[in-house]
């Protein structure tokens, strides 16, 4: 067998046992070792598996990411979570659906203070998707809302994803910050249209019994105030931070972390064995994100040893289909790809390929960028592998919940995205203009 | 709000240990868990001291960014042998669920052979893992800058090593269990 | 015709310019050598910009042939390669990248210690990568090396040392936390080198180029896994080496040529920022200021490690006097 053929014989085998069931992670590694060692050697293979072990994680932004769920786990349990989600659901109690929207809301928001989605998914899964079911709001919806809107995360500077493009594409980091912003607006605006829509005409898909049951209690604007004092001074020390000049992410990550421990602390809403539990709970679900980001690691190595995303990008790419066309299929190949595997990797894969190519065609580079961004995004929704949606499983730890659920509930959002990208597409101003002003 | 403590803690283990051993190895792969989850906490206040003695001193500790990612490296093996006990690695539930429901010995003996999976794919990391951290050992590598504060990279690699070979164990614990459970469902039937 | 199925990778994008020429230059020979006769033609696999390994692991992958040839980062290396880093402990020594490159293609083939210290990770030498200069890149403009007394200065790693006895706060970064490292105020400016500086941006957040020129580093080697390279013809071998050396004589002229492109360039694409970007050219005297702060870095590094056993302080005296031979005049001699 040539390479490509083992690298598609390994896809191919990754996508029956993850249907099978197997744990992602661990069938990752196994077809990978397998199809390196059917490449280059079992020896070679196992040195590489050890080797992805030990070193892929080694890297000081990953740290982001037990602090930052550390964090958010902390403002759940202080019910910082839930006063914010008070004081949003009474300015948008007279909205259809509108804890639903308050979501999209806090999550645009939050976005500003995290580079990476899986954050987002983790705090409002934790946050918003309680607050959501206890008022009537089916869970499928509860947590579609909240993988849907996790994408946020890293299109709203700062981004993981966006740093990632800049540098493999030689632009400013600065600019395709600037360049996420507009898109950022934009989708979390198509959101709350599908939130408005669905609550309209599928009544079934949002509510439990076909009612929104959220009842309007009164708040004064004081309560309004004593609720977001918390989270404002939260944002006030990771943004603040961020943005004023004193912390890079992981530093607003530790921050952050620390300053919901004071909260908690303050509120009385926290003992030593709480505590405890809250750091043994920040364990378990850094352990299953960051081990799945360790098995796509070895998958997309063993996927550039075999060729195969560059054999598909021949197929795809050549011939006379034209600038446009080459975009549709590569936006069509990131999403495919987006099925299986995590999203730096499917950049860190197809960007050499693709970069060329786009530069010959004439595109701008950050529009080209944006369009990545977003529609590697739509991979953190897609089964089989869609990490948001496994890290709110992950998150919410209710076993009866399944994660085809979780998918079924974010797929009007995944249209939402796709009707945002056509727009970025027709429109690139709505991405450029802010980045090239 | 109640958490999932008693289900992250000792949970997830189908077969509550009857031996010695058993109880022996509980308390041990809790211990390693315990020792990452602590390292969460260090990771915390390592980066915020150092997010103090620049702001106040001027002057960044040394070590912090490579201390911090090899904690968080330290953090995901010492903690992954209890994830894999309280089954909490992510996985698709379409096919596997209604089946080990619908033939229970049959979704005994597939998740066997899942387990399997993961004892040998974690096992070959950990055989690995120990001559990368005798590799180190011998030459002294290290991080940071000489003259400026070095650390050697040796207790890292073992805290890798452990914990690895810990959860490939984990693993196959786990699958005597599923075979536990395909005798005793013959045995029913 | 035979053909020979290689890999070849790196743990940085083809948009570094000696990466990028493993492929125009090194690959480029190699084939062109080969299709005189024929007998032979390479099948590249080409897994550049970090597809298989990162910047961590650029010396075990090619030792445990994870890739067959590959660019060893030995910056990231010094416990592994601890002679290697010598130019790192003497600034100010060379501002020439080909020079410096021939000393150690030299001393790679004529000093015992240094061939040893690659070759036991059961890998050969094929060609040689050094930097080109490095300056102080700032938010607000220097008048001299005293300037930077109390401010935060971000370095890569080893380079941390450069600023000893300047009175200056190093601050550990690497290329792609430099931008936001600035842009944040985690540091005020980076000890940085144009052809770094110029693709990460760092002109758009500290525009004033202190132009020290403080010298080139010996930054790594492009090499073959021993395993690999034993099952290659000889006439392959050959190539190889002929590619290698080429390789290495092109890629010192490039840095030359290109350090000062990527400096106009810099100024050019600054003109319209606020503040545009502006180079402020240090006086000798400003330079030779700052190499008499530094205390003996050199000497503490070659006594450290002496006392692991290795001869250091003579591997530093072959390179200083290899580059001094070559005509060049260090601005400390850092081995008396
Ligand atoms: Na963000
Ligand atoms: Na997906």
């Amino acid at each position: 067998m040539s390479p490509v053929e083992i690298g598609s014989a390994a896809v191919v085998a990754l996508l029956v046992l993850i249907y099978l069931g197997m744990p992602i992670g661990i069938g990752m590694l196994a077809v990978s070792f397998a199809g390196v060692a059917a490449i280059r050697g079992e020896t070679v293979s196992l040195r590489m598996m050890g080797a992805v072990a030990n070193d892929s994680l080694r890297e000081y932004l990953f740290a982001v990411v037990p602090l930052f769920v550390l964090m958010g786990l902390l403002v759940t349990v202080s019910r910082v979570g839930k006063d914010t989600f008070d004081v949003f659901q009474k300015l948008l109690g007279r909205v259809t659906a509108g804890l639903g929207v308050a979501t999209v809301f806090a999550n645009a928001v939050f976005a500003a203070i995290t580079g990476i989605s899986i954050a987002s998914a983790t705090v409002f899964s934790r946050v918003a998707v309680p607050e959501m079911t206890r008022h009537g709001y089916t869970r499928k919806f509860a947590t579609g809302v909240v993988a849907g809107s996790s994408v946020l995360g890293m299109l709203i500077p700062p981004s993981l994803l966006m740093i990632a493009y800049a540098v493999l594409a030689e632009e400013s980091v600065g600019r395709m910050f600037l360049a996420g912003v507009g898109p950022g607006i934009l989708i979390a605006a198509a959101f709350c249209v599908t939130i408005m829509l669905l609550a309209r005409f599928r009544k079934d898909f949002v509510f439990e019994d076909g009612e929104d049951s959220a009842e309007l209690g009164d708040m004064s604007i004081a309560e309004i105030a004593r609720k977001s004092a918390p989270i404002v001074s939260l944002m006030l020390v990771v943004l603040g931070g961020l943005y004023g000049g004193f912390l890079n992410p992981t530093e607003a990550g530790a921050a952050g972390a620390f300053g919901a421990l004071v909260i908690a602390l303050m509120r009385r809403s926290l003992d030593r064995r709480l505590f405890w539990n809250l750091l043994v709970e920040a364990g378990q679900i850094t352990v299953s994100v960051l081990f799945l980001i360790l098995a796509a690691t070895f998958f997309s190595r063993m996927l550039a040893l075999s060729g195969v995303p560059r054999a598909l990008a021949q197929v795809f790419l050549t011939g006379p289909i034209g600038p446009y066309g080459f975009l549709l299929v590569y936006l069509l190949l990131i999403t495919a790809l987006g099925c299986l595997i995590d999203s730096i990797s499917i950049m860190l894969i197809l960007l050499p390929i693709a970069l060329p190519i786009a530069n010959a065609a004439g595109f701008d580079l950050i529009w080209f960028g944006v369009l990545t961004v977003v529609t590697v995004e739509v991979g953190l929704l897609t089964p089989p592998f869609g990490l948001s949606v496994y890290v709110i499983k992950s998150a919410m730890d209710e076993p009866d919940l399944r994660v085809g659920e979780i998918f079924r509930g974010a797929l009007p959002f995944v249209l939402a995205m796709f009707v945002s990208i056509a727009l970025i597409v027709a429109f690139p101003p709505i991405a450029t203009w802010l980045a090239r002003l | 709000m109640a958490l999932e403590s008693d289900k992250t803690s000792a949970s997830g283990t189908r077969n509550p240990p009857s031996s010695g051993i058993g109880r022996v190895w509980l308390v041990f792969v809790d211990a390693l868990a315990a020792l990452g989850t602590a390292l969460i906490g260090v990771l915390m206040i390592t980066i915020c001291a150092d997010i103090i003695a620049r702001n106040m001193l001027g002057s960044s500790l040394p070590l912090v960014s490579e201390l911090g990612a090899l904690l968080l490296v330290m953090i995901v093996c010492l903690q992954l042998a209890t994830t894999v006990r309280a089954d909490r690695l992510a996985r698709t539930e379409i096919f596997f669920i209604p089946f080990r429901e619908g033939r229970p010995r049959a979704g005994a003996l597939l998740s066997a052979l899942f387990n399997l999976g993961g004892a040998a794919v974690i096992g070959g990391i950990a055989s690995v893992s120990l001559s990368i951290f005798e590799k180190d050992y011998a030459s002294g590598e290290f991080i940071g800058v000489t003259g400026i504060a070095t650390l050697p990279t040796w207790p890292f690699r073992a805290l890798i090593l452990v914990g690895m070979t810990v959860t490939a164990i984990q693993f196959v614990v786990a699958m005597v269990g599923d075979l536990r459970d395909v005798i005793a469902n013959r045995r029913s039937t | 015709q035979e053909t020979i199925n290689l890999t070849i990778a790196s743990s940085h994008p083809t948009v570094i310019p000696w990466v990028g020429m493993m492929k125009t230059h090194f690959m480029a020979k190699a084939d062109e050598l080969l299709a005189k006769t024929g007998n032979y033609k390479i099948e590249w696999n080409e897994a550049f910009g970090g597809q298989l390994y990162k910047a961590n692991a650029t010396l075990t992958s090619v030792e445990e042939g994870i890739t067959d040839i590959g660019w060893v980062f030995s910056f990231l290396e010094p416990s592994k390669l601890p002679l290697s880093q010598a130019s790192s402990y003497a600034p100010f020594a060379t501002v020439n990248p080909p020079f410096q490159l021939e000393v150690m293609e030299d001393l790679m083939e004529s000093n015992e210690a240094l061939r040893h210290e690659w070759e036991q990770y059961n890998l050969k030498v094929l060609g040689l990568t050094s930097t080109d200069m490095y300056d102080i890149y700032t938010k607000t403009p220097l008048k001299g090396i005293d300037d930077v007394k109390g401010i935060k200065l971000s370095a890569p790693g080893v380079l941390g040392t450069w600023l000893r006895g300047t009175g200056a706060n190093a601050v550990d970064g690497s290329l792609t936390s430099f931008y936001t490292d600035i842009q944040t105020g985690i540091s005020d400016g980076v000890l940085s080198l144009a052809l770094g500086a110029l693709p990460a941006k760092l002109y758009e957040v500290a525009p004033y180029i202190n132009r020290f020129d403080v010298g080139v580093a010996f930054s790594g080697a492009v090499a073959i896994n021993k395993d690999s390279w034993d099952g290659l013809p000889e006439e392959v071998q050959t190539a190889m080496i002929e590619a290698g050396k080429y390789y290495t004589v092109a890629h010192g002229k490039d840095l030359l040529e290109r350090h000062e492109a990527a400096l106009n360039k810099m100024v050019e694409l600054g003109t319209s920022q606020n503040p545009p970007v502006e180079i402020i050219k240090m006086s000798d005297e400003q330079r030779q200021a700052w190499v008499d702060k530094l205390p003996d870095i050199a000497g503490d590094w070659a006594a450290d490690l002496e006392g692991k056993g290795l001869p250091a302080k003579a591997f530093l005296k072959a390179y200083m006097d290899g580059l001094r031979t070559k005509g060049e005049k260090p601005m400390r001699n850092w081995d008396e």
